[in-house]
């Protein structure tokens, strides 16, 4: 798996260049957007992680772009700029996903590694399946070991949301973003809150766990 | 600054009214001049016209003979007006007293002396008509007091002019000053408030006049401005106070951490601690950034028809596991297909930290009632009521300011910005957000502006 890194700051580049390669991926770094889009649209890669701020072309030039001259390659931007303006119009540009800096390394991690997943999930399935857990899309129903388990909603879309990326480090800002469409920190501890009640229907009445916390990082479902 | 009289509008003002007062009156001086004088002038001219046709009917009768007789006749007459020349074919005087000086048939005024003996200056004005046989008849008439008259028209013509515009230039001064020293004593107020005096402010006279109200609204702006300033100081004050603390623990934590030898595991911790102290401070930076953001009011933008009700529904489905966690009960009302126009995700976060902050602030076992009642005239209201300790009255105007914390709550984590987070919010989205006594507990009710609701 290769990765391009699009960042000008050498400390965030440094930071993100190192993680990566010891997680096991290639990774490229370009220190400006021109040498990122000559770089990005070799094609060659199978990510771009692309800071928004960019000395000569910004990261949404360069991914717009490489989009028009029909590259593909899933980006990730970065930026400083926190704000929900931002994010919908790094988005709107093409962009697969965004982070805001600071960031912990174990966030960026979970993202990359769903983006180079993406692929995979985006084609059309109506029933997800981990061990003995299936979750079917159309009927909205989930069973385990052939048993029917009730969930409410938002436990469905957790549930649903977790065996997508199953075997995947899925962060607590993941979840909040994506099934609660919560783009701030809340107070009270609502992923923990669920993520409790969806074991206790889905984990304790059988022997096998598939919900498992990962310290630090987050949550991951997975078989054993 | 110096007082220059030439630099203020007033004068430049005054000048220009100066000019065109002038002008008018020149031009008014201009027409009595021509009218009266052109008059005279006419008159003049027939008088002699007159004389000429006389004279050339004694020439008709008579010729030239005749006329000689009747100049010198005429000539002889004493206090006489008319000035006469007769002039043979070769070009001499034969009868007269005008001077041969290039006579014509044109109208001439001439100024010579008299050739007859009796030496006196005359200005006469007059014109010839030629006689048959090459003949020249020359009348003029005396022009004295027609050129006098000219003369002290023009005279007082210009002094009354001169005198117009040294009054205007003399009040245009006097007026420019009279500005400038009102406006310099504004420019002194500022200067001085430049200087870091925010306390000073402009005199007003009571007059009414338009000073009076530039000095009120500019004594208006500077309230407002003392009022920002001030604020600005609190935050600024509570900002450096509410890092500081977690700032100074995690110093403190990490001083700990290098005097003692410690496990890996230890150390593992003591990391993770640590990074969960930097997350909170980054949380309290990452909600200044967020109020500023909006505040700065761009995000209206991003408005759009946002199904109220549902999002309501689900963040009462999200909430009401967790209050159970906190031994807190969470009940919802909420009337079905109730729109309003916004921006959906700021509303979310309006909501849950009104949800939030009802949970977290009140002891274990109170309910935390949500409600929208299907609307009435008066609009979409989205109520959020606990039946907890509640906060004294005149608490809750502070409430939503910046880190402001009521002393009960000093201890509970948070970063003291969610309710002015809340404020933000509700005030992009021209809510009235009113805050009531729940008896007991605090009930706040969200009120949204009528066009907004359907």
């Amino acid at each position: 798996m290769k990765i391009l890194i699009i960042e000008d700051d050498e400390k965030t580049a440094g930071y993100v260049v190192n993680g990566l390669r010891e997680a096991g991926y290639g990774v490229d770094r370009a220190v400006d957007g021109k040498e990122g889009l000559y770089l990005a649209a070799g094609g060659a890669y199978d990510l771009l992680v692309v800071d928004r701020m960019l000395p000569g072309m910004d990261g949404l030039a360069v991914v717009r772009a490489l989009r028009r001259s029909g590259v593909h390659t899933p980006v990730l931007f970065l930026t400083a700029l926190s704000g929900i303006d931002e994010r919908v119009s790094g988005l709107d540009a093409g962009g697969d996903d965004y982070l805001a800096k600071p960031f912990s390394f174990a966030e960026l991690e979970a993202r990359v590694r769903a983006l180079l997943r993406r692929p995979a999930a985006a084609v059309q399935q109506t029933m997800l399946r981990v061990a003995d857990l299936e979750l079917d899309l159309v009927k909205r129903t989930v069973t385990r070991g052939g048993k029917a388990i009730s969930l409410q909603p938002r436990e469905f879309r957790l549930l649903e949301y977790l065996m997508r990326h199953a075997g995947e480090v899925v962060t607590r800002t993941m979840l909040l973003e994506q099934v609660w469409d919560f783009h701030f920190d809340p107070q009270t501890n609502v992923v923990e809150t669920h993520i409790s009640r969806l074991r206790a229907k889905v984990d304790k009445p059988f022997q096998c766990t598939l919900i498992h916390t990962v310290r630090g990082a987050g949550y991951c479902l997975r078989e054993a | 600054m110096r007082f220059n009289a030439f630099r203020t509008t007033s004068f430049r003002l005054a000048a220009l009214y100066a000019i065109f007062f002038g002008l008018s009156t020149a031009a008014l001086l201009l027409l009595v001049y021509w009218y009266t004088l052109g008059q005279m002038e006419q008159d003049v001219e027939n008088a002699v016209s007159a004389r000429l046709s006389n004279l050339q009917s004694v020439y008709a009768s008579g010729g030239v003979s005749a006329l000689e007789q009747a100049l010198k006749r005429e000539s002889a007459q004493p206090g006489i007006r008319y000035r006469y020349a007769l002039i043979d074919p070769r070009g001499i005087r034969v009868a007269g007293t005008v001077p041969y000086a290039g006579l014509g048939v044109e109208w001439q005024e001439l100024e010579g002396e008299e050739g007859d003996g009796d030496d006196f200056e005359l200005t006469v004005g007059g014109h010839g008509v030629r006689l048959p046989g090459g003949w020249l008849l020359w009348v003029g008439r005396d022009v004295e007091t027609l050129h006098e008259l000219r003369e002290r028209l023009a005279g007082a013509v210009s002094a009354a002019l001169a005198v117009t515009i040294a009054i205007a230039l003399a009040g245009g001064v006097f007026l420019g000053w009279q500005v400038s020293r009102r406006v310099e004593s504004m420019n002194r107020t500022a200067r001085s408030i430049m200087a870091g005096d925010l306390t000073r402010r402009l005199t007003v006279r009571g007059t009414g006049d338009e000073f009076d109200r530039l000095a009120e609204q500019f004594n208006a702006m500077l309230d407002r401005i003392q009022a920002l300033m001030e604020n600005l100081r609190q935050v600024s004050s509570n900002i450096a106070h509410d890092l500081r603390t977690p700032l100074a623990h995690l110093r403190h934590r990490l001083e700990e951490l290098r005097g003692r030898a410690l496990t890996a595991a230890q150390y593992q911790d003591a990391v993770e601690q640590a990074i969960g102290e930097t997350d909170t401070i980054l949380a309290t930076f990452e909600s200044l950034l967020r109020i500023a953001q909006i505040e700065s009011g761009r995000r209206r933008t991003a408005f759009t028809r946002v199904d109220l009700s549902a999002l309501l529904e689900e963040l009462a489905e999200t909430y009401t596991p967790v209050a159970e966690d906190m031994d807190h009960i969470l009940t919802a009302e909420v009337a079905a297909g109730v729109h309003v126009q916004g921006d959906r995700r700021l509303l979310i976060q309006m909501f849950v930290n009104l949800i939030e902050n009802a949970l977290r602030h009140t002891p274990a076992g109170t309910r935390v009632a949500l409600r929208l009642p299907l609307p009435v005239a008066a609009g979409v209201v989205v109520t959020v009521a606990d039946n907890g300790s509640g906060i004294p009255a005149e608490e809750r105007d502070k409430i939503f300011r910046r880190f402001y914390r009521l002393d009960a709550s000093r201890t509970t984590p948070g970063s003291g910005l969610g309710l002015s987070l809340v404020a933000v919010i509700a005030e992009l989205h021209g809510l009235v957000i009113e805050i009531q006594d729940n008896q007991p507990g605090m009930r706040v009710n969200m009120r949204f502006p009528a066009q907004g609701g359907e």
